[in-house]
């Protein structure tokens, strides 16, 4: 985004791998910030390897998953196993005003660029690290990932069907929600630093984030000693709350029911069928008591339809419903091209992606991206020539010493 | 520094966790209901069993760190009082629906020349404008149209949303990073701005770049419930389940031999497994019958042991498995007590003590935490209008009027 964004001129210097980190601070560059990853060919970023297939030649650049998680960041490729390659991260420290990294507790800190190393050499930097676990603890050092941390947090035991496993959902939550509460307390942070606060060390635990999200769950047990259980789709106290199958392959349609109003709505959306006027059904407490019943007879019904007439229809007469989309479906939703969700950017090797912006818009700071995911070391002559001031000769053996790698 | 920010929340259950977020943080977040409670939101279950709006652990789990006043905006005088809040407010986080507040003469345009500072968030579940923002949804409709129950649940199943409103979980802290970008912006423009937040836009981020890998593909990945493409994840143990990914490739040959080591100490490894050769393991080519034999090897060791144990050799080897915990297993959970994650919330009107989540982060600089226990029912409404100027006399009329 360049000269405009609200982060226009913030330097944020990112280390790590993976999506956590990377969406955390795709947040900032999509408002304008400047954020260099450093990464290596050496020990590349596992999303650098997402595509990889088995027996065949890995390239770097050639990742989906890596790009479309990294637009508009620049990439300098650094080998941090060389003492000469700390030397560089130190001194790209000493530019940002924002550290970022999700590197394994201790991993950084064993380099020399742990947080307390980097405050003592720059107390206004804000650093953050977001680990599974955190950086402090008997089990800070469990090596899992996202799938991990999920179970860990509760949200598999609270996803699939009563009489099943414990699912969890789709893409690891934890990678997806943890990120998010890194970028708003890097949000905090710079903004009690331009009110004329301190530089700190900001410690997330993905899996803390998790569970304070998943509040409720906890206080029901320590308050009433309930165990919330997953419920499928169900919601206490409201029928019908479910997904119901429609006319074609794996065609679905939430419709969630919470009033006798909605009821009403829905009834007579169906056209009043004998079975949806039986005393029964007329009351909250008699639907969630026959919701067996209910929901065969309401999936006999939408059966019939196509989903998006369905949603057309139930939503025109007052009843919440919609269409269950698959991911291809995403890319024509009306709503989210209304909010230009989608920004289709060229890559040199992969080509045109969709790569996508965060969940809101600010009326004053429209944001967005120019650049899609960077190749590895794509920004090695800027980032080292302009940002670090060195010589062509300077770099030059910084690449016969492989510590540009 | 955030506690000199002052918020005013005006949310359903929506927007709950957002408030709590930026309370926690340590901004003054005055949460506005409607006389007599928010019904909606003080939802069961209720602490004991007993049927009370003040006892909704729904309410008391995520309005913590807020004050509370009464008032119903709805009426003339009760709008008059709205507007001397808005005047000392800097943030307005609400959950109306598109056009409510057009219709009380405040509509973003009028509202930003009358408090030219104030920054809106409104969280909807679809954005305040484009065909879709007069839809009604709740988490179910958003997690649908959001694209990540199409990916959860068994194959033989419709799909699935968690049973716990996610949806308004991600969006929270999207809606609150929303807000201090506003506040940055602030800084040097001295305006304020209209943070529109969609539940369902927050929705695609769950999908991790999922429409950009397979929206194009002719067949784009399905749900596949306890699996990950061909191998499980999810197994059986003695006591519940634990996740653990049968899965190939170099990153994974030492947990996977870790795994095989462990269950040959406690004599539950075949011979054939005991010399399986990891390095060359690959899914997606192992044969059916192979595969079945492999997983009923590792199924039946699991099924031996309690989530607990099997946690706990994990820990020790390295391994990558986790228990899929519920609540009470979290509440214990070592790692979190030794951080002090949990604080215990006196609530003496019930005789009761809970344990709540306490924070979402360690920092140096920002206090990040919970400061009280959520608010009763009109709690502050003294505290609140009488700093706003209101005489004591005005109040009681206006409680007796039913404005507030």
């Amino acid at each position: 985004m360049g000269e405009s964004g609200v982060y226009a001129g913030l330097r944020i210097l990112e280390l790590g791998a993976g999506a956590a980190g990377a969406v955390a601070t795709r947040y900032f560059a999509e408002q304008g910030a400047t954020v260099i990853r450093v990464e290596s060919a050496v020990r590349p970023d596992f999303l650098r390897l997402s595509h990889a297939r088995a027996g065949e030649p890995v390239d770097l650049d050639a990742a989906p998953m890596f790009a479309l998680l990294n637009p508009d960041k620049w990439s300098v490729s650094i080998d941090l196993r060389k003492p000469a390659g700390v030397d560089l991260v130190l001194r790209l420290a000493d530019w940002a005003d924002v550290v970022a990294q999700n590197f394994a507790p201790g991993a950084m800190d064993k380099l020399g660029l742990g947080p307390a190393q980097l405050l003592a050499r720059k107390p206004a930097l804000i650093v953050v690290t977001s680990a599974l676990f955190g950086q402090t603890g008997p089990q800070r050092h469990y090596p899992g990932f996202g799938g991990q941390g999920s179970a860990i947090a509760g949200f598999n035991h609270l996803t699939g069907w009563p009489d099943r496993e414990a699912l969890g959902p789709y893409a690891t939550i934890t990678d997806s929600l943890s990120p998010r509460y890194v970028a708003l307390l890097i949000a905090a942070a710079l903004l009690e630093r331009s009110r004329g606060g301190a530089g700190q060390h900001i410690d997330v635990s993905q899996i803390e984030t998790g569970v304070y999200s998943l509040s409720e769950f906890v206080v029901r047990y320590s308050a009433n000693g309930e165990s919330v259980v997953r419920a499928g789709n169900r919601e206490a106290g409201a029928a019908p709350h479910g997904v119901y199958p429609c006319a074609g392959e794996d065609a679905w349609i939430a419709i969630e029911v919470a009033s006798d109003g909605e009821w009403q709505a829905l009834v007579a959306a169906m056209g009043a069928p004998s079975w949806a006027r039986e005393p029964r059904f007329a009351t909250a407490a008699g639907r969630v008591a026959h919701q067996h019943d209910l929901d065969a007879h309401l999936a006999a019904w939408t059966r019939e339809s196509g989903a998006y007439l369905l949603m057309a229809q139930l939503q025109e007469a007052g009843v919440p419903a919609g269409v269950v989309q698959h991911l291809n479906e995403l890319l024509q939703d009306p709503q989210l091209a209304h909010r230009r969700h989608f920004m289709s950017l060229d890559h040199e090797v992969l080509g045109v992606l969709p790569y996508e912006r965060s969940g809101f818009r600010l009326s004053a700071s429209p944001g967005g991206f120019d650049d899609s995911g960077p190749l590895l070391g794509e920004d090695n002559d800027t980032v080292l020539g302009e940002i670090l001031g060195l010589s062509a000769a300077e770099i030059e053996q910084l690449l016969v010493d492989d510590v540009i790698a | 520094m955030l506690s000199s920010i002052r918020i005013l929340e005006i949310c359903d259950e929506a927007g709950f966790l957002a408030g709590k977020i930026l309370g926690d943080l340590g901004a003054d977040v005055v949460k506005v209901e409607a006389p007599g409670g928010d019904l909606v939101g003080r939802r069961p279950p209720y602490l004991g069993g007993i049927r009370d709006p003040e006892r909704s652990l729904a309410w008391l789990a995520l309005n913590t760190s807020k004050r509370g006043v009464t008032l119903d905006p709805e009426s003339s005088p009760g709008r008059a009082v709205l507007q001397r809040l808005l005047d000392q407010t800097d943030v307005l986080l609400d959950t109306f629906a598109p056009g409510t507040l057009d219709a009380w003469g405040l509509g973003w345009d009028a509202m930003q020349r009358q408090y030219p500072r104030l920054v809106r968030c409104a969280i909807t579940p679809f954005g305040q404008t484009g065909p879709h923002a007069q839809l009604r949804a709740r988490d179910l409709v958003v997690v649908a149209m959001g694209g990540n129950a199409s990916m959860t649940g068994d194959p033989d199943r419709p799909p699935l949303r968690c049973t716990l409103p996610t949806s308004y979980y991600h969006a929270a802290p999207e809606a609150v990073l929303g807000v201090l970008m506003a506040l940055q912006a602030r800084e040097t423009s001295g305006r304020g701005q209209l943070v529109d937040v969609s539940l369902h836009e927050c929705q695609l981020g769950t999908l991790l770049g999922g429409p950009g890998l397979y929206g194009n593909s002719p067949r784009p990945p399905r749900r596949s419930g306890a699996r990950s493409g061909r191998t499980r994840e999810i197994w059986l143990a003695r006591d519940g389940y634990v996740s653990f990914g049968l899965r190939g490739g170099p990153a994974r040959v030492a947990g996977l031999r870790a795994m095989v080591a462990w269950m040959s100490e406690s004599g539950a490894a075949p011979a054939w497994l005991c010399n399986y050769d990891w390095e060359q393991f690959s899914p997606a080519t192992l044969d059916d019958v192979a595969l079945a034999r492999l997983e009923a090897a590792l199924g039946s060791f699991f099924a031996s042991k309690t989530m607990r144990e099997l946690y706990a050799g994990a820990l020790e080897r390295r391994i990558l498995l986790a228990p899929c915990n519920d609540a009470r297993e979290i509440l214990a959970h070592p790692q979190l007590r030794d951080r002090a994650f949990f604080t215990t919330l006196e609530y003496p009107e019930f005789g009761a003590a809970i344990e709540h989540p306490a924070f979402f982060a360690k920092a140096g600089g920002l206090r990040v935490g919970i400061r009280r226990r959520a608010p009763r029912i009109g709690e502050h409404n003294d505290e609140v209008y009488r700093a706003l100027g209101l005489e004591r006399e005005e109040i009681a009329k206006l409680a007796a009027e039913g404005v507030l």
